[in-house]
């Protein structure tokens, strides 16, 4: 029953609305940060970069970055290994407790991040580890780890198990399996998850409020700022924070592209 | 080509599902060289038999033999034995070269060996050379077919294994397939065996088929055997339409059922006395008799429905007692035939009949 | 193959489950024995009282609970009457527009959620972006609509909405058009399509959509704090004020303890009623 063009576009502009209403915080936010006034009122009488100036000079932000970045790269490299194993026992192995494993990843995703956090602090408390960032790279992988191994899963659904029956009945032993055949089929979801979970560390505050102990990622230094004592420098950084995390999407699609231009030339050939 | 020696024998093979049994203590042996083909429909066990000849399934109990080794124990990567299988399992981040050298990559035969190896393959397979760098995902489905099964032969297997790879194709390719995998077999000379659910295709490529049904053979036996001397109604109904005739032997010396009584003895075999059987006659041995012809036995019957099956016609008739007939002709013998409803005389002769025991 | 896979079944799982055990698991053993310590101690080695749990009561916090567990099911259902028309455009109206959408909605959800509900804030703060343009453009301005109960609703659809509408797509896309088709040929109308094959097919979908919106803003504290102005304290700020400027470890795990059964409950059985399988699109 194909939908009628009036259904059809009725649907069409209700999608464009909501994609409006989710980025528009984003826009005041944009427009906040180019604002010179350091008590912020719209509509905006003079526009200014020396926010972002100041804070392209600031060793509180350069330490905030540094300290984001390392987590989120960690949380991504652990989370990804996590994932591609995590995913073969989510969804090609035929073990007994296959089922109750699904279940059990779905577990931290319900979980409330704040409690989660808190949890955790006591738990590093009571076994004597000062939390830092190091701690926070724990807690984001208990709640990533598992959301890459959905990621990686829906992949591993998607291929057949008889590519992987087929390298063996040729004599291939299981590590040759994984390598030669099972890595590169999951490789695009491997990505994903990889995209996904550097995204999804570089943004989470309710985790990392608890624990990072003294370190402060950006997210936690700008909560605290929106919650007391304003500075002008949030919507700077949000927009910053932002950025880079377009950027990186772009960058990812780019390859992605540039890889698949590279395999059809050489198809062609 | 084919040599009496077994190069496979299964021995009391049982394989149980929890507290299913799927295979209850199977007996086989398979010749070395031959094409032999396991039919049977689904949930017959073809394709748990499959699994444990090519190691990707434990027995529960018995013994498989690889010429003078026991192998049921042995993993799949270490049995010299290979399978095509139904999906063909191609692997779609390789080109068609590397997907054949892939089993002498794992070898570790050199890299200039391989490639002369696989393109030799190509050749072996009608596939034109500079399929080599061909992605999977540009070959057509016969192409496919192709590659799956150099693959296997790069691998030189003992026994190479088939999992119903032609399933998915339609019927022209299909036909194709099944001749150029006959005479693939033919060229190599290794031993074949292959699983299908449909007996056409067994027929067409087979030395031996065995029928198979829940869980044990029926019938193991070449294609004429299977065909014109089925050993019960299961065999004779899985090869299309048959006529069955329910017998009794009152005293040892007539077959006799409801429409027809046959003296024993003109048939290739006879009952005891006080047995049951089938007659079984296939519909192209079945003739409209004119008042001059003088067949064997005779039927009265009453024309229901023609159906135009391409080559051939088949009719339907009724028996005064009530059986349905069925009854094929040539095309071009469709005129013997009266008007449907009409009243006709069938008739066949003792020779194309054939008696089956204990129904 | 079988007891291949059983031990490759195993290993494989192995590293996730250690995480869980040292980042789950432990942790919340830590908070169930810290809920049935005495007030305000930092350590597990004290005679446990459960005095904790009666100020649960006797302190009223039970309130917070209420407007946690009231704002997230008030959410959960205007998520899922806004979501489902978007939902089903998704899955059997769109083409290519469905692809814009997800990247457009998935990409929302990499901006820490405190910077989009500040965000927010300058759009409907008295002198933001909205108000503030109307009063310069009419004369007439107006109050703002933050710091109530409504606000704090509208948060928890806006961050939450991604959870309710991907379920709910990826449910409705596993309802076959032919199903809807026939009934239509048999005479149905819209509305008993929607009763009689869409609702029960897409199941599946709508118990994960409501389950994740519910349970998460069950334990949201940002809204409530940054677009709320704590007009209504939740059950996880209760929490986080206990921990921090309480220092009472005990009365925080209590409170934990009793949000994380109200939610374990609800998420095993949402969770044992799906089959993973299925929804994900296993072969075979």
């Amino acid at each position: 029953m194909p939908a009628s063009r009036s259904t059809r576009i009725v649907l069409f502009v209700y999608g464009l609305l909501v994609i409006g209403l989710l980025y528009l915080p984003l826009v005041s936010v944009g427009f906040a940060s180019v604002s010179r006034a350091r008590y912020l009122s719209f509509p905006i009488k003079k526009y200014s970069s020396k926010w972002y100036a100041e804070a392209l000079a600031s060793g509180t932000v350069r330490d905030l970055l540094w300290t984001s970045l390392s987590v989120a790269v960690i949380v991504t490299i652990l989370s990804v290994i996590i994932a591609f194993f995590g995913a073969l026992a989510f969804a090609r192995y035929e073990w007994r407790y296959r089922t109750t494993f699904q279940k059990l990843i779905l577990l931290p995703i319900f979980f409330p991040q704040t409690v989660l956090g808190l949890a955790l602090l006591m738990w590093f408390n009571s076994l004597g580890v000062i939390p830092s960032w190091k701690t926070a790279v724990v807690a984001h992988l208990v709640w990533i780890a598992p959301i890459a191994t959905l990621i990686v899963a829906i992949r591993a659904y998607s291929f057949d198990p008889a590519l992987e029956e087929a390298a063996r009945d040729m004599g291939a032993s299981t590590p040759t399996i994984l390598k030669e055949i099972t890595l590169p089929l999951l490789m695009p979801g491997l990505i994903s998850a990889g995209l996904f979970a550097f995204l999804l560390s570089w943004g989470n505050f309710p985790l990392s409020l608890f624990a990072t102990g003294a370190d402060s990622t950006l997210p936690e230094w700008l909560y605290a700022k929106m919650v007391s004592g304003y500075s002008p420098l949030v919507p700077t950084l949000g927009i910053m924070s932002v950025v880079a995390s377009l950027f990186l999407i772009l960058a990812a699609f780019a390859i992605a592209w540039l890889v698949q231009t590279i395999r059809d030339s050489k198809a062609a050939q | 080509m084919v040599s009496s020696d077994p190069i496979l024998r299964l021995e009391g093979v049982v394989k149980k599902f929890g507290a299913f049994t799927a295979l209850h203590g199977v007996d086989l042996e398979i010749r070395e060289g031959e094409f032999f083909t396991i039919v049977g429909p689904s949930g017959s066990g073809k394709s748990t038999m499959i699994r444990l000849l090519v190691g990707m399934d434990e027995v529960t109990d018995g013994a498989i033999w690889l010429r003078d080794q026991r192998i049921e124990a042995m993993p799949a990567n270490l049995r010299p034995t290979c399978m095509v299988f139904q999906s063909l399992a191609l692997f779609p981040h390789m080109s068609v070269g590397q997907n054949i050298e892939f089993p002498l990559k794992l070898r570790k035969v050199a890299s200039s060996a391989r490639k002369e190896r696989a393109l030799e393959l190509l050749d072996l397979l009608r596939l034109p050379r500079d399929y080599y760098d061909k992605r999977i995902s540009q070959c057509s489905g016969g192409e496919k077919q192709r590659v799956a099964l150099a693959r296997a032969l790069a691998f030189d297997p003992e026994i190479l294994f088939f999992d119903e790879p032609l399933s998915a194709l339609d019927y022209r390719l299909r036909k194709t397939l099944e001749k150029e995998l006959k005479n693939l077999h033919q060229r190599t000379g290794k031993t074949f065996v292959y699983i299908t659910h449909s007996l056409e295709e067994a027929m067409v490529m087979s030395d031996r088929i065995a029928i198979m049904k829940a869980g044990h053979f029926e019938q193991i036996a070449v294609a004429d055997e299977i065909y014109g001397r089925p050993v019960s109604r299961f065999v004779a109904e899985f090869m299309g339409e048959v006529n069955l005739f329910e017998v009794t032997s009152r005293d040892g010396t007539t077959l006799e059922s409801p429409c027809l009584t046959v003296k024993s003895g003109t048939t290739n075999e006879s009952l005891p006395a006080g047995g049951n059987g089938l007659l079984m006659v296939r519909p192209e041995f079945i003739r409209f008799c004119g008042e001059d012809e003088s067949p064997d036995y005779r039927i009265k019957g009453r024309l229901l429905e023609e159906y135009a099956l391409g080559s051939r016609i088949q009719y339907e008739v009724e028996t005064e007692t009530g059986q349905i007939l069925t009854v094929e002709k040539l095309r071009q013998d469709r005129a013997s035939s009266g008007d449907i409803g009409s009243e006709v005389m069938l008739g066949f002769d003792a020779a194309r009949t054939h008696l089956i025991k204990d129904t | 193959m079988q007891q291949l896979n059983q031990k490759l079944g195993y290993l494989s799982a192995l590293p996730m489950l250690a995480v869980f055990a040292i980042a789950l698991f432990a942790p919340l053993v830590v908070v169930v024995l810290f809920s049935i310590m005495p007030s305000k101690v930092f350590s597990l080695a004290n005679m446990p009282d459960f005095s904790a749990y009666s100020v649960f009561f006797s302190q009223g916090y039970y309130k917070s609970l209420i407007w946690s567990l009231g704002m997230a099911l008030a959410s959960t259902v205007i998520l899922l009457v806004i979501s489902w028309p978007l939902a089903y455009g998704m899955a059997k109206v769109f083409r290519k527009f469905t692809l814009v959408l997800t990247i457009a909605v998935v990409m929302s959800l990499f901006v820490s959620e405190n910077i989009r509900l500040f965000g927010w804030v300058l759009t409907l703060m008295k002198g933001g972006l909205i108000e503030g343009h109307i009063r310069a453009w009419t004369g007439v301005g107006f109050d703002s609509p933050l710091y109530g109960v409504p606000i704090i609703i509208f948060g928890l659809v806006y961050v939450y909405l991604p959870f309710m509408l991907f379920p709910l797509a990826q449910g409705i896309s596993m309802v076959p058009d032919d199903a809807r088709q026939a009934a239509a040929d048999l005479g149905a109308t819209r509305w008993q399509i929607f009763r009689q094959i869409d609702v029960p097919l897409a199941a599946p979908g709508i118990v994960v959509g409501c389950l994740l919106s519910f349970v998460l803003a069950a334990g949201a504290v940002a809204e409530s704090k940054i677009l709320g102005g704590q007009a209504v304290i939740t059950i996880t700020d209760d929490i986080e004020t206990a921990f921090t400027f309480g220092q009472d470890w005990p009365l925080g795990s209590s409170l934990s303890v009793i949000l994380i059964v109200i939610i374990g409950t609800l998420a095993l059985f949402g969770i044992s009623r799906v089959d993973l399988d299925q929804i994900m699109g296993r072969k075979r």
